[in-house]
């Protein structure tokens, strides 16, 4: 198939084996993001060193550099579909779509941090996945009006429902608490980043009213509030450490400036960063 | 106009209540404050978080209610969970986080000492548990574990004293606080030195020992301002969550008891003596001077419930856990009393009183084919109350109580309420939307301030408005079932520790 206008697509295809072939599905890593689907049969693969079963309607998502194949580079009977997109690693180890996707901004940094969250890389019952594959490969057969467009319209619609199916599958929808927990712990494992609402219900696999009502009932807090409560008790830590500039405590702590920082401290504390410094200096 | 404000620095959450002078709400406000697990047995929360939550839901009702009403505050009161422990340096800043009550990594420490004549006599000066809950046995933690660390402690703060010093400078703690650490001979009202010695310090390092009514100095300038609040705003150091909860149920002397269900659970009297148990089961935590409240804690309460609704209820929409709760709620009144002969032994978190068996664990007792799933939900609030009565029944070995008041947002749900009345067979009072912690501290502040002339007075004029009568029909199935539930929570203790060792391997 012709893949010349489409640079970030590396590959893509379908597979129906009836035999099983020895050594025809080793384990490599590559520097794409791979989605495999299957459509029959059941297949044994492992991903970055785990070994999972898939089963029709089942997709694994692998990311970058991971490891993926059959352990005993086993290609087993059945039929799969995948493609391999490029989608870099920048150098701070975020993921980076390119500039074909038509994503907003804040829909790629959301997408990316849910691709990349500690989830398990097979998405159980996910045929949205292959219907989607399907409808590329069709569009790249037929070359109708407008297939170029269409095509990375669908790659985004991939992403879009990947991620949104991660986040899904992230929460039960019964333990709130537990929820809440790992949301802070994603907040505070990058508290420099500025998060936004849609991006903290992404995160918890909630509708942005539905993440709001919850959150304010759970907290007492708006979400944004309660980022900020994280933000300034982190930095009273950073306050009391005299080697640490006012700037870097407010871009470490998430402020945009340390104006930003200093305001909003001061509102809540009714001290100033470097007054809070000084009188805790003086303690001593 | 003028109000109090008081503030409860809880496990969940920080709560913040102002009321009139006759003890009437004006608003309220909570916020939320998260605990973490960084290992299996450790339950921590950082202070800082504390302190910066309790400014802003503070701030928030003084902006939103009380300054726009033109209200002056008097006084703020404050209390707190027991038997938080936070190390500060020479700076005063925390190292690291306070670790709360639920915290079990002291746990080699406290068996240490309860097999011990030295942990005997402990418990005899102190009142409080030999348990890894207590700061005694934290401290000692620290010391055998994180010796460099421990060195450069300055003092050992609760939570509560942090934040007071955050607020005014002074490093405080008040008694009720000070005798849930097993630091304090609450027969001398002074540092216990059997229990410094225990631990390794000095009570140089522990914050000043005061009354409950102590003002604790003046609230800094920048907080003034930033608040707007004025400089004499009385800042009340005030007491725990526990003491606040009886209190503020109108208990002040004997006949009462009162039943906390939260998540956890507590069963307590007050009176003017400690109750000298051989077996350690109960604490006694000082009020005033001559005034305990003894009782015993379960782990075992609505948290328990929770749980259950989690894995059974059918959560049509997303985290909507009360909707659930109510629904298997409904399912369970529908089963006569005795849940057709299941039991349950509600012990997920390990038990407190009356068993003190961190090994416990749950247990579905008696199944058989006709029962249901509603069955199932009624066996596990049964299993819940009985708990509750097992430390009511050994608390009777010492005290005798009449009636029973009920606080906590599970105790208060009529199901629990009423099987509590049946299953101890005695009248029960409560108050649907009346925070008894909040109101305690209140009734505390209003004393300090001459509004009442004691405690006694204040707890006089409380007035739980709810009266549950037992239902003698109920009584009878329930103790029977009472009677299996008591045995199996004592003769399973060996299968509990087998268990165990294969759930932790």
């Amino acid at each position: 198939m012709e893949l010349r206008p489409f640079p970030h697509i590396m590959e893509i295809g379908t597979i129906k084996n009836s035999a099983i072939h020895l050594d025809g599905f080793p384990c490599a890593s590559t520097g794409g993001f791979r989605i495999f689907y299957v459509q029959e049969g059941k297949f044994e693969w492992t991903i970055d060193h785990q070994t999972f079963i898939l089963y029709p309607g089942d997709a694994a998502l692998i990311l970058p550099r991971r490891e993926f194949g059959n352990k005993n580079k086993v290609l087993e009977i059945g039929s799969f579909s995948w493609i391999h997109i490029e989608i870099r690693i920048n150098r701070n180890k975020e993921l980076s779509i390119g500039s074909w996707s038509s994503l907003s901004p804040g829909d790629h940094c959301e997408v990316c941090k849910i691709l990349q969250m500690d989830h398990l890389p097979v998405l159980q019952k996910f045929p949205e996945s292959g219907a989607i594959l399907k409808g590329i490969q069709t569009e790249l057969f037929n070359k109708e009006i407008g297939y170029r467009t269409r095509i990375n319209h669908l790659l985004d619609e991939l992403l879009i429902q990947s991620s949104r199916k991660i986040a899904r599958m992230s929460n039960s929808g019964r333990d709130f608490p537990i929820t809440f927990m790992d949301l802070e712990r994603q907040l505070r494992a990058n508290l420099a980043h500025q998060w936004t609402v849609e991006e903290m219900a992404a995160l918890a696999g909630l509708r942005t009213t539905l993440f709001n009502e919850k959150v304010k009932s759970y907290s007492g807090f708006s979400p944004l509030s309660y980022l900020i409560n994280i933000r300034i008790s982190e930095a009273i830590k950073l306050l009391k450490r005299p080697d640490i500039s006012l700037t870097d405590i407010a871009l470490e702590t998430g402020f945009y400036s340390s104006q930003h920082f200093s305001t909003t401290f001061r509102k809540l504390t009714g001290y100033t960063p470097s007054q809070f410094r000084k009188n805790h200096l003086r303690i001593k | 106009m003028e109000c109090i404000i008081t503030i409860e620095l809880g496990t969940n959450a920080i709560r913040v209540y102002a009321f009139d002078l006759n003890g009437i709400t004006i608003g309220s406000l909570k916020g939320y404050c998260p605990t973490f697990h960084s290992e299996p047995d450790h339950s921590e929360q950082d202070p800082d978080q504390i302190f910066i939550t309790m400014l802003y839901v503070l701030k928030n009702l003084l902006n939103d209610v009380l300054h726009p009403k033109k209200y002056k505050v008097l006084c703020i009161c404050f209390s707190s969970s027991m038997h938080s422990i936070l190390p500060v340096d020479k700076t005063g800043s925390p190292m690291g986080n306070a670790i709360t009550w639920a915290d079990n990594r002291a746990n080699k420490e406290a068996a240490q000492l309860k097999n011990s004549a030295l942990g005997k006599k402990i418990y005899n000066s102190t009142g409080t548990p030999l348990h890894p809950m207590s700061p005694l046995a934290k401290i000692a933690w620290i010391k055998n574990n994180e010796m460099a660390k421990f060195k450069q402690v300055s003092k050992f703060l609760s939570l509560k004293s942090y934040i007071l010093q955050q607020l005014t400078g002074e490093y405080m703690t008040d008694y009720s606080i000070a005798s849930a650490t097993g630091l304090l001979n609450i027969h001398k009202i002074k540092w216990d030195p059997d229990s410094m010695r225990f631990a390794g310090i000095k009570p140089s390092m522990l914050p000043d020992l005061v009354p409950v009514f102590t003002r604790a100095g003046k609230l800094n300038k920048a907080y003034q301002t930033s608040l707007g609040l004025s400089a004499d705003t009385k800042i009340l150091v005030g007491s725990s969550d526990g003491c606040m909860a009886t209190l503020g149920d109108g208990v002040s002397g004997e006949g009462v008891a009162n039943i906390t269900v939260e998540d956890s659970g507590a069963i307590r009297v007050m009176g003017d003596k400690v109750l000298q148990d051989e077996k350690q089961r109960f604490f006694n935590y000082l009020l005033t001077e001559n005034r305990y409240v003894s009782g015993g804690p379960t782990n075992n309460g609505g948290i328990i419930f929770e749980w259950f609704t989690r894995q059974f209820g059918d959560f049509k929409n997303p985290f909507d856990i009360e909707q659930n709760m109510l629904e298997l709620i409904a399912q369970a009144s529908k089963i006569p009393a005795g849940s057709g002969g299941l039991l349950f032994l509600p012990y997920l978190l390990g038990e407190r009183a009356p068993i003190w068996n961190a090994n416990a664990r749950g247990v579905f007792f008696g199944l058989n084919i006709t029962h249901e799933k509603a069955h199932f939900v009624r066996a596990a609030i049964e299993g819940i109350l009985y708990e509750i009565y097992s430390i009511g029944k050994t608390l009777q070995e010492h005290r005798n109580f009449k009636s029973l008041s009920i606080n906590g947002s599970f105790g208060t749900l009529p199901i629990f309420s009423q099987m509590i009345a049946d299953i101890f067979n005695k009248p029960v009072r409560l108050r649907q939307n009346y925070h008894s912690v909040s109101y305690g501290s209140y009734l505390l502040a209003a004393t300090e301030m001459g509004i009442y002339k004691s405690l006694e007075e204040a707890a006089k004029s409380v007035k739980l408005t709810e009266l549950i009568t037992p239902n003698k029909k109920n009584h009878k199935p329930y103790i029977k079932h009472y009677e299996i539930f008591e045995r199996l929570s004592t003769k399973l203790s060996s299968e509990f520790a087998d268990i165990v060792a294969l759930q932790h391997p």
